[in-house]
């Protein structure tokens, strides 16, 4: 019986860090994540399959195509009805988080310009210059500031755009705006968009899928061109645009001897500032005096993702590893805001000396401390944060830190792969594109997404992006995905040792890693420019639909992962999500997504359990755009033999 | 610093001797900060017409050269 929990446990992650805690919580009574999906077996099988509909009091109705007792709600509606209603909703609930994140960095670019927000100012003039060339702002010799407050309120005024298309989307490439023109997809903007879903989903409104998924991708793109994007280009105008710097990430970046402080959540405005106060000497003093030797920031999920590319700031990890953070008995505060937050951690925290902060007015939790933040005393606020956490170190018990650190490079950002590529005096995608044309390169890959404790932790996305660079694809990676990876030492220059031939070569001579580490989940939106940039550079087509390239996220759980796939397929992008299909039970739905889709926008929707199906698919995608564009040169796909495969069931 | 050397196998399978990778091995101890290098307002906004050509140039339009400009 021991032998059989033993085996169990293995199954719950890859990564060594995460069995060290387990082994010293199982006597803990209020479990993790893996633990609470047992209990819930079985899982409701409509649900997961998108046949459940709940939108008014006839029902609950479970709608089955194949069941002729079934087949149409009280209402009288189909399964592809009701599953295109439930993913345009994921849709909607995903581009709203991003949006809404987005927006509140609006408001503090906008506060920081004006000079109501201490603390913030520009850290990036030459990114603040691009953003006035893209919303027509004048430069000339203004003052900064001046550029910079109507800058700030052409983005806010983006989430409310009523009509007109979002600036944004002139960024793509003409061939691709032309195809959203057509098809009536140019984004308003994202507050529009999300409205307009919640109202055809209604009871009795929309009843067409396809007109559904219409509405669906023009809410997408309002996420990935529009809330994302603002997010992700005021962030870099704020704290800086990302450049590679070394980090160590996993949950051993902990320290025995230091007040141990992790934000975790998505909002970079709490997180670069409680950076700021934990670095200062005085508060290092008072830590001193309470027995530690100094503070240590470590983050989690995107809040971690967002200082580590601009700082260097360790990464405590990943989406399934919040829970264990607490759990080894080290973390003296923890401070979230928003998105991807268990709800079982206030619960963890107090079996733990850990104090357990939330900061966001839309994000309150039971059991937790609220302390709002605001920009306008930011400074101030972060600094009772990063007090809290020192008073709270000498009430530490027994602690199990982990022993396992990764390394890793990030930092890479649009601008900075183009600069790599080229230099200051002729940065250009051309060497990419050089590249993929002679074959070297067999095509790029975007790798993203959360965990899910229905897969394997960390499992699906290194052995998928191990594949990949074995077989000369090159991996651009972002959210927890992008962790995972880290953590399998995949994104270091070395790791071109793990890659085909042709990749290692070109890794070699620009001195970058085969799998780059592009940012958090708003950063999608910088895939998007990467990928725009290889269209306009000339050479592989002219649209993204053109491009050697797919997307994955094998274990995916968000609605924003939902809202970011759908963005990239309503960009011209092959996605393939693994772990679980949300519309797996309504058969006519699933085919538009994954086959009709096509032929409207260029990109479509795949689903692969396996990590190695996964692989196969997307690199079948590769070589057909290949072949199309006439570089198809004869790459066989390297097969991982039964001895690669055990090493990295080995993790 | 002297010039890396690594032999290669030509594509008429005969070995022959090029540069070798001309970054230097290891991690770097300091971030890139490859932006710094952009001084003033005008130099930021000449490196955003040649390195962000895609978007800012006005006689770039790589794959989309030969139609109307964006
Ligand atoms: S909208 Fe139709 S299918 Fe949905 S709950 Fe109401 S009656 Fe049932
Ligand atoms: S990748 Fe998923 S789990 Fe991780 S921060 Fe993003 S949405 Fe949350």
């Amino acid at each position: 019986m021991a032998e059989i929990k033993k085996k169990e446990e293995k199954a719950r992650s890859v990564d060594p860090a995460c069995e060290e805690v387990f082994a010293t919580c199982e006597e803990s009574p209020v479990g993790f994540s893996w633990d609470r999906l047992a209990k819930q077996q079985p899982q409701c099988g409509f649900g997961m399959k998108g046949q459940c509909c709940r939108i008014c009091s006839m029902g609950p109705c479970r709608v089955m195509p194949d069941k002729e007792k079934y087949k149409y709600g009280v209402c009288g509606v189909d399964v592809d009805t009701v599953a295109a209603r439930n993913f345009v909703r994921m849709i909607a609930g995903g581009a709203a988080a991003h949006s809404d994140h987005g927006r509140g960095v609006a408001e503090t670019f906008l506060a920081a310009a004006k000079g109501e927000a201490k603390g913030y100012e520009i850290k990036d003039e030459q990114k603040l210059l691009q953003l006035a060339l893209d919303f027509g702002v004048e430069i000339g010799d203004r003052a900064m500031q001046d550029i910079a407050i109507e800058v700030g309120e052409k983005a806010l005024s983006i989430f409310g755009e009523q009509h007109g298309p979002i600036p944004f989307i002139k960024r793509a490439p003409l061939k691709r705006q032309e195809i959203w023109k057509q098809h009536s997809m140019e984004p308003r903007g994202v507050d529009r968009e999300v409205v307009e879903i919640m109202h055809r989903t209604h009871m009795g409104v929309d009843q067409d899928p396809v007109n559904l998924m219409q509405q669906g991708s023009r809410c997408a793109l309002a996420d990935g061109w529009g809330g994302s994007m603002v997010a992700t280009e005021l962030q870099d105008v704020m704290f800086g645009t990302p450049q590679p710097i070394i980090g160590e990430c996993n949950l051993g970046v902990l320290k025995e001897d230091e007040v141990n402080i992790v934000i975790h959540g998505h909002e970079p405005t709490l997180s670069e500032m409680v950076m700021v106060v934990s670095q200062a000497p005085e508060m290092i003093e008072k830590a001193k005096k309470k027995g530690a030797k100094g503070i240590n920031l470590g983050g989690i999920c995107c809040s971690a993702n967002e200082i580590l590319m601009r700082h260097g700031v360790p990464n405590v990890g990943n989406f399934l590893q919040q829970e264990l953070a607490l759990a080894t008995g080290a973390v003296d505060l923890m401070a979230v805001d928003v998105q991807c937050i268990m709800d079982a951690l206030p619960r963890i925290a107090k079996q733990y000396h850990t104090k357990f902060i939330t900061t966001n007015y839309r994000a309150k939790m039971s059991g937790a401390e609220h302390i709002q933040f605001d920009e306008d005393h930011a400074e101030e606020i972060a600094r009772k944060i990063v007090e809290m956490a020192i008073e709270n170190y000498p009430n530490r018990g027994t602690t199990h830190i982990p022993q396992t650190t990764n390394t890793l490079v990030a930092g890479f950002s649009h601008e900075t792969i183009n600069y790599l590529l080229g230099g200051v005096f002729r940065a250009a995608y051309k060497p990419l594109n050089d590249n993929i044309i002679n074959g070297r390169i067999r095509g790029i890959a975007g790798v993203v997404g959360c965990n899910n404790p229905k897969t394997v932790h960390d499992s699906a996305h290194i052995a998928l992006v191990k594949e990949l660079i074995a077989n000369d694809v090159i991996v651009l990676q972002t959210g927890c995905s992008a962790l995972a990876a880290a953590k399998a030492g995949l994104m270091l220059p070395e790791a071109a040792k793990e890659a085909g031939k042709g990749l290692a070569e070109v890794c070699e001579a620009v001195g970058i890693p085969p799998v780059l580490h592009m940012g958090s989940c708003v950063d999608n939106s910088r895939i998007l420019m990467a990928a725009t940039a290889v269209v306009k550079e000339g050479g592989l087509g002219d649209d993204i639909s053109d491009l050697p390239a797919a997307g994955a996220a094998p274990e995916w759980m968000s609605e924003k992962a939902i809202s970011i796939g759908h963005y990239f397929v309503a960009s011209g992008v092959y996605t393939v999500f693994g772990t679980t299909w949300p519309t797996a039970g309504a058969p006519g739905f699933t085919d538009l997504l994954f086959n009709k889709y096509e032929q409207i926008v260029g990109g479509k929707w795949d689903f692969a359990q396996e990590p190695s199906e996964m692989a196969r698919k997307m690199i079948e995608q590769i070589d057909n755009k290949r072949a199309a564009l006439g570089i198809d040169k004869a790459k066989e796909r390297v097969l991982y033999d039964m001895a690669m495969r055990r090493e990295l069931d080995a993790g | 610093m002297g010039e890396k050397k690594i032999k290669k196998e030509r594509w008429d399978g005969s070995e022959v001797e090029i540069l070798g990778e001309t970054y230097e091995e290891g991690l770097p101890e300091e971030p890139i900060r490859w932006r710094s290098k952009l001084g003033d307002r005008q130099q930021m906004l000449r490196y955003l017409q040649s390195g962000e050509r895609y978007w800012f140039s006005n006689d770039w339009y790589g794959s989309e050269r030969r139609k109307t400009p964006a």
